[in-house]
C-alpha cells in the first residue's frame, strides 16, 4: 500500500514537471465536461420546459379517453358516464391527492366559428372553467378580457390569430356551427344526431400562448354550452389529469387502468397520447449521445495524447525503476496513477466551469430569440428562454462516465510502461 | 566455503540487428568472492555493459550460466529476477541515476520503500548513511539541486540502503571530474570495506582502474587479463 501510495506521489509529481502544459491540457479535458454538463442541463432544462408546457396546453400527463379515441378521434366515442366520477374520487382520494394537481373533463369537436367578417375551422373545447384552470395555461394566457367564469353557461375564450382573422375583440359576437354527435342507438340525445347545430357566442377573451396552432384553430366554451350543442349532455370524451411531477405519470396510468378496468376506456400517459412529442425526445437523446461520444473521444484523446507522450519521453525512468526492482505492474500503476491525477485536475476544473455555467442557465436562462431575432419558430411549443435543468443524478454519472473513459484509456500508456524493456531501456549514450 | 558472489560459466552474448550479428561476450568465465572490489576496463564495445548487464539479470546471456549468490539467473522469471534486483543487487549508472521528481532522501529510500521497510527504519537508515558519505543536510534537494557528484553519491547510497550482496556500477565516474571522481571512488571503497559489500563497476579511466583491488580487462569480448591489485595475475 504504501509503494503505491508512493508511486501515485510519483505520478502526481511528474504532472508538474511541466505545469503549463499539465494546465492546459487540464483545462482542455476539463471544458469537455463543461461542455458536456451545459448541454445535458440544457437538454434536461428544455425536455422539462417542453413537457410542462405541452401536457397544460395538450392532454394533461395523464388522459382518459373512450376505447379507440387516440386513433380516430371519433366524436362519438364518449366517455361512459361513471369514469368521471369514479375518476374523480380517485385521483382526490388518499392514495393520490398528493400528486395530483388538477383534473379537467373535457368535450372535445371541431367546429366553424363565424364573424360578420370571416370563418375559420376551430376545435372547440368544452370546459368546467374552475377545473380547467387547474389544468391548462391557456387561462393564464388571456391577453384581452377575461378567461370563462365558474358558473358561466355561455360565451367563448379564442385565441389571438382567430381574433385577428375573424376581426373580433371581446363583446364581439360570434356564431360557433358544428355537427351532433351520432350516439349509439341505445344512447338518446338532445339534439337531433348529426344534424348541423349552432349557437350564437360572446367572445369572453383572448388568449395568446405564442403557439400558431393553438392561437389560431383552440376556443374555449362553457361544459354545458357546449354539451348541449353536441347533444350530449353530461357527457365528455376525455378527462385530463394534471400532476405534480411528470415522473409520476406511469404510476398513475397505471393505477388508473386498474381503477378503471371493465370500462370501454383508454388510459394514456403524455407519452402515448403525444407521440411525436415523445419521440422527438428519443432523437433528441440519440443526437445527444453521438455528442456526448465525441466529448468523450475528445477527452479521450488528450489523456491518451498528454499521458502517452509524457510515458515515451520517460523511457529510461522507466528503465531505471524497472532495473531497481519494480515490477510492470507497478510501473503500470505508476502511469495511471498520474492519469488519474491529470483526470482529477479536469474534472475539478470541468465541475467549477461547468456547474456555473449551469447555474448561469439555470438562473438568466438561454434565451432563443437571441438566435430567431424577431421570428420565433410558429410551431414551438416551449418558451424562447430555454431554464437549465441538471439533476444530481445527471451531474454524477457525466462525471463518472469522463473518469471512466480517461482511466481506461490511460490503460494502454500504462501497458506500454509495463513494457519497458531492459537493458535497451537503459541506452543513452 | 564461502558461497561466490557472482560465478560465470562461459558466458555468451551475440546481439542481433537484422541479418547482423555483433558477438558481445564470447565465452566469458569469471569468479568474484564477496567483499571484492573490482573493475572492469576496456575500450568502448569491449563487453564492459553487456556483463554488466547480464551478472544484474537486466539482460539475458544466449548460452552459459550465470550464478549470482549460487542463483542461476538463466533459470529465473522477470519477476523473480525484478526481486532478486530489489532485494539482493544495487545500481549506479552512469548518469540519470535518480528520478527528478523525488528529493534525495526519496531517491534513496526508494527501493526501502519497495521492500515494505517501516518508515522509522527507512529514514534512519538513510539518514546513517547520507552521514557517512557526506550527504547530511541534503535529503530534500532534488536531483536538479544537487551537483553531478552528489547525485552519483545519492544513487551509490540508494543502491547501498537495501544493504545488497552486490553492487553493479556502469562507469560511475564517466561524467565526473577527476576529483569528483576520486571523492565517489573513495564513498565507494568505504561502503565496501565498512559493509563488505561486493563492488563491481566498469570504467575505462586509468585513475579509477588504480583503486580496485582486482581489475579485469576485456576486449573483444573476452577477457584479456584478470590481475589483482599487488600486480599477481589470477
Amino acid at each position: 500500500m504504501v509503494g503505491v501510495l508512493l508511486l501515485v506521489k510519483i505520478g502526481w509529481r511528474n504532472l508538474w514537471r511541466n505545469p503549463r502544459g499539465t494546465l492546459l491540457t487540464a483545462l482542455a479535458l476539463g471544458l469537455g465536461l463543461t461542455l458536456l454538463l451545459i448541454s445535458l442541463g440544457l437538454l434536461d432544462g428544455s425536455h422539462e420546459q417542453l413537457v410542462r408546457n405541452a401536457v397544460r396546453f395538450g392532454t394533461g400527463h395523464v388522459v382518459i379517453q373512450a376505447q379507440g379515441y387516440q386513433d380516430t378521434g371519433s366524436l362519438e366515442l364518449l366517455l361512459p358516464a361513471q369514469v368521471v366520477s369514479t375518476t374523480g374520487e380517485f385521483m382526490h382520494g388518499e392514495a393520490m391527492k398528493h400528486v395530483l394537481r388538477g383534473m379537467s373533463p373535457r368535450l372535445l369537436a371541431s367546429g366553424l366559428l363565424s364573424s360578420a367578417a370571416n370563418a375559420s375551422g376551430v376545435s372547440m373545447m368544452g370546459v368546467n372553467p374552475k377545473e380547467e384552470r387547474a389544468v391548462s395555461l391557456i387561462p393564464q394566457r388571456i391577453v384581452e378580457g377575461n378567461y370563462l367564469n365558474d358558473d358561466q353557461q355561455s360565451g367563448v375564450v379564442i385565441g389571438a390569430e382567430l381574433a385577428r382573422k375573424l376581426a373580433v375583440k371581446v363583446g364581439g359576437k360570434v356564431v360557433l356551427m358544428t355537427q351532433a354527435v351520432q350516439a349509439p342507438a341505445t344512447e338518446a340525445t338532445d339534439a337531433d344526431e348529426g344534424e348541423m347545430q349552432s349557437t350564437l357566442l360572446r367572445v369572453n377573451g383572448i388568449f395568446r400562448t405564442g403557439i400558431q396552432a393553438i392561437d389560431a384553430h383552440v376556443i374555449h366554451l362553457p361544459l354545458p354550452e357546449a354539451q348541449g350543442l353536441l347533444g350530449v349532455p353530461d357527457r365528455v370524451n376525455q378527462v385530463a389529469v394534471l400532476l405534480e411531477r411528470e415522473g409520476d405519470s406511469l404510476m398513475v396510468a397505471r393505477s388508473l387502468r386498474k381503477q378503471l378496468t371493465g370500462l370501454p376506456v383508454e388510459v394514456l400517459t403524455w407519452r402515448e397520447s403525444m407521440p411525436t412529442l415523445a419521440q422527438s425526445f428519443v432523437l433528441d437523446e440519440a443526437f445527444n449521445y453521438v455528442m456526448n461520444g465525441v466529448v468523450l473521444a475528445m477527452v479521450g484523446l488528450g489523456i491518451l495524447n498528454t499521458i502517452l507522450m509524457r510515458v515515451l519521453e520517460r523511457r529510461y525512468e522507466f528503465g531505471l525503476c524497472s532495473a531497481m526492482g519494480l515490477r510492470p505492474v507497478q510501473l503500470a500503476v505508476m502511469v495511471i496513477g498520474e492519469s488519474l491525477a491529470l483526470t482529477a485536475i479536469s474534472l475539478a476544473l470541468g465541475l467549477v466551469l461547468g456547474l456555473g455555467a449551469q447555474h448561469y442557465f439555470a438562473t438568466a436562462g438561454l434565451d432563443l430569440r437571441w438566435f430567431f431575432k424577431s421570428s420565433l419558430p410558429s410551431a414551438l411549443v416551449f418558451d424562447p428562454v430555454i431554464y437549465s435543468r441538471l439533476s444530481v443524478a445527471r451531474i454524477a454519472s457525466s462525471v463518472s462516465t469522463v473518469f471512466l473513459t480517461a482511466t481506461a484509456i490511460s490503460f494502454y500508456p500504462a501497458l506500454k510502461a509495463a513494457r519497458t524493456e531492459l537493458p535497451g531501456a537503459l541506452r543513452v549514450f | 566455503m564461502t558461497e561466490l558472489a557472482v560465478e560465470l560459466k562461459d558466458v555468451k552474448k551475440t546481439y542481433r540487428t537484422g541479418p547482423i550479428e555483433v558477438p558481445a561476450l564470447r565465452g566469458i568465465s569469471l569468479s568474484v568472492a564477496p567483499g571484492e572490489f573490482l573493475a572492469i576496463a576496456g575500450p568502448s564495445g569491449s563487453g564492459k555493459t553487456t556483463l554488466l548487464n547480464i551478472i544484474g539479470g537486466l539482460d539475458r546471456a544466449d548460452a552459459g550460466e550465470v550464478l549470482v549468490e549460487g542463483r542461476n539467473l538463466q533459470l529465473l522469471s522477470t519477476g523473480e529476477l525484478a526481486r532478486l534486483r530489489l532485494q539482493r543487487l544495487g545500481f549506479v549508472f552512469q548518469a540519470y541515476n535518480l528520478l527528478p521528481v523525488l528529493t534525495a532522501l526519496e531517491n534513496a529510500e526508494f527501493t526501502l520503500l519497495l521492500q515494505g521497510v517501516p518508515v522509522e527504519q527507512r529514514k534512519e537508515r538513510v539518514q546513517k548513511l547520507f552521514s557517512e558519505i557526506g550527504l547530511a543536510n541534503l535529503e530534500h534537494r532534488r536531483p536538479g539541486e544537487l551537483s553531478g557528484g552528489q547525485q552519483q553519491r545519492v544513487a551509490v547510497a540508494r543502491a547501498m540502503v537495501t544493504e545488497p550482496a552486490l553492487i553493479l556500477a556502469d562507469e560511475p565516474t564517466a561524467n565526473l571530474d577527476s576529483a569528483t571522481a576520486t571523492a565517489l571512488l573513495e564513498v565507494m571503497e568505504h561502503l565496501n570495506r565498512a559493509h563488505n559489500t561486493t563492488f563491481v563497476y566498469s570504467t575505462h579511466d586509468p585513475l579509477v582502474m588504480e583503486r580496485a583491488r582486482r581489475l579485469i580487462r576485456m576486449r573483444d569480448g573476452k577477457i584479456a587479463s584478470d590481475v589483482a591489485h599487488a600486480g599477481q595475475t589470477l
